[in-house]
């Protein structure tokens, strides 16, 4: 386990921007109230094994005492590099990008299981959406509930939903809590 | 202007130079600035003396203005680097002259007996070529098992090594003397350059081992199937060399972690600073208000409410 480096927060910190926005200050400079100790200082980004995790800083300074090789996971799994050197955010994310999102989405309950399964969201079964949508944005996709299902990429503005027919493709689907059951292996 | 002094100026156009010999100071300078003042004053008279013969001169036309062929310059400059030294004689220089052995100048084609051709002295196809003596007949001083043809390689061998040497000797001998010729390729550690006062910098036992290191690396596979020499002791720190911060911070040391990510996110945030205004959206709304405006005028049209005027069953619950 190890801090990040400079180039590897860059990288993080530009896929997390891409759904929360300035939001991100909050998200890097949240308190936190975990740990006995009267200041348990503020969240922080470690690296193991190629995993990135959100945890807060009391529970790293524990963690320290567990080998390497033992060592499995702690706090918030939110990402995995690539081979590559690329970063993807995996869905265990959902609970800090919900948060803080700027552009939502909330889907129909008869889309709902579709998205589950993995399939990328259609115009027939938005619900609502936020304005001011860029294609290429990260979207966070919800329930008629306000339950976060899991996100995705805008793949097209808010202006070109309306024009759209309802098959289109408005949101690419990227994760979504239906993974927990499916890739419960990989995560 | 009269320009009768121009005589007086010894102007060297090639050079770019102007020189009065007769200037003289009228009186003493008193202070610095007057100094200055005089030889600015004189140095424009110079100076417009060369413009002028400058233009006097015929121009072609090219796109950055007229262009003027300037002749050869006349002034004598001096030399920048020393006259070449003498050399000492190499030591078949000195041994020729003991004996009094004249140089002989030699042709490039020389007649060839067994052939009955000329043929050169040197080079293709050349007079007495080692390669192509088909016989050589056994002496009384032969041993049996020794091959003559490998014996003339190797002697040939030895001379030109010889010669190599005495070549090297002569040349440590220029070089003490400093006359050592500049065509010389030169080692950086084996002679130094003549007329440079540095001495070459011996190597410390850290650039050494640093140089050595690189050249050993320096190979096809990185140097990892190289054969070691005795007594190389294997390479410090191999891989890419990463410095990473501590997992937690030090107790009372600067959160150098906590710095990083602050210097990120900040410069992140700069670089998406500028989509803090939705552009399209500004336009969208000010197009709005300019609807509502226009909309507004149109209503003086229609007839106003008026206020004052009461209504008349209103709240006549009786």
């Amino acid at each position: 386990m190890r801090p990040l480096d400079e180039n590897e927060t860059t990288v993080v910190f530009e896929k997390i921007f891409k759904f929360v926005g300035n939001n991100l200050k909050n998200i890097v400079e949240n308190p936190s109230h975990e740990g006995p100790e009267q200041d348990p200082g503020r969240y922080c980004f470690r690296l193991h094994k190629n995993r990135v995790y959100y945890v807060s800083e009391s529970l790293v300074k524990r963690a320290t005492n567990i080998s390497r090789k033992s060592l499995v996971s702690l706090g918030t799994c939110i990402g995995k590099y690539t081979h590559a050197g690329g970063f993807h955010l995996t869905i265990m994310s959902l609970s800090v990008l919900a948060a803080n999102a700027k552009h939502k989405v909330w889907l129909k309950p008869t889309s709902e299981m579709s998205f589950l399964y993995g399939n990328h969201v259609l115009k027939g079964g938005l619900g609502r959406i936020t304005d001011s949508i860029v294609p290429g944005d990260g979207v966070v996709v919800f329930s008629m509930s306000d339950v976060p299902l899991g996100f995705g990429v805008a793949a097209k503005s808010t202006q070109d939903c309306r024009k759209l027919d309802p098959n289109g493709i408005v949101v690419l689907h990227q994760a979504d809590i239906g993974e927990y059951l499916r890739d419960e292996d990989e995560l | 202007m009269d320009m009768e002094t121009d005589q007086i100026y010894q102007i060297d156009v090639g050079n770019l130079l102007a020189f009065n010999p007769n200037h003289r100071f009228p009186s003493a300078p008193s202070s610095r600035e007057e100094l200055v003042k005089e030889c600015v004053t004189e140095g424009t008279k110079l100076v417009q003396a060369i413009a002028d013969t400058l233009f006097n001169f015929p121009s072609t036309e090219t796109n950055d203005g007229p262009l003027v062929q300037l002749p050869p310059p006349t002034t004598k400059l001096p030399r920048e680097k020393h006259l070449p030294r003498p050399k000492p004689p190499t030591k078949w220089e000195e041994f020729a002259l003991k004996k009094g052995i004249q140089k002989r100048k030699k042709d490039k084609i020389v007649y060839d007996e067994t052939t009955d051709k000329f043929k050169r002295r040197h080079g293709y196809d050349r007079v007495n070529d080692d390669n192509d003596i088909p016989i050589i007949e056994a002496k009384a001083s032969d041993e049996p098992g020794e091959d003559p043809f490998a014996k003339r390689l190797d002697d040939k061998k030895k001379r030109v090594g010889k010669q190599e040497k005495n070549r090297l000797q002569n040349l440590k001998t220029a070089a003490k003397a400093g006359a050592l010729p500049s065509h010389v390729q030169l080692a950086v550690t084996a002679l130094p350059i003549s007329g440079t006062k540095t001495q070459p910098q011996k190597l410390g036992k850290e650039a050494l081992g640093d140089v050595a290191g690189l050249a050993a690396t320096s190979t096809a596979s990185g140097g990892k199937f190289d054969k070691k020499l005795p007594g190389e002791k294997p390479p410090k720190k191999q891989g890419k060399h990463h410095k990473y911060l501590p997992v937690l911070p030090r107790y009372g040391e600067v959160d150098e972690e906590k710095e990083q990510t602050n210097k990120v996110l900040s410069k992140l945030l700069s670089k998406h600073s500028h989509e803090i205004l939705n552009v399209g959206k500004a336009i969208d709304m000010y197009n709005d208000k300019k609807e509502k405006k226009k909309s507004g005028r149109s209503d003086k049209l229609k007839a106003k409410k008026d206020i004052t005027k009461k209504k008349p069953y209103a709240n006549k619950a009786k």
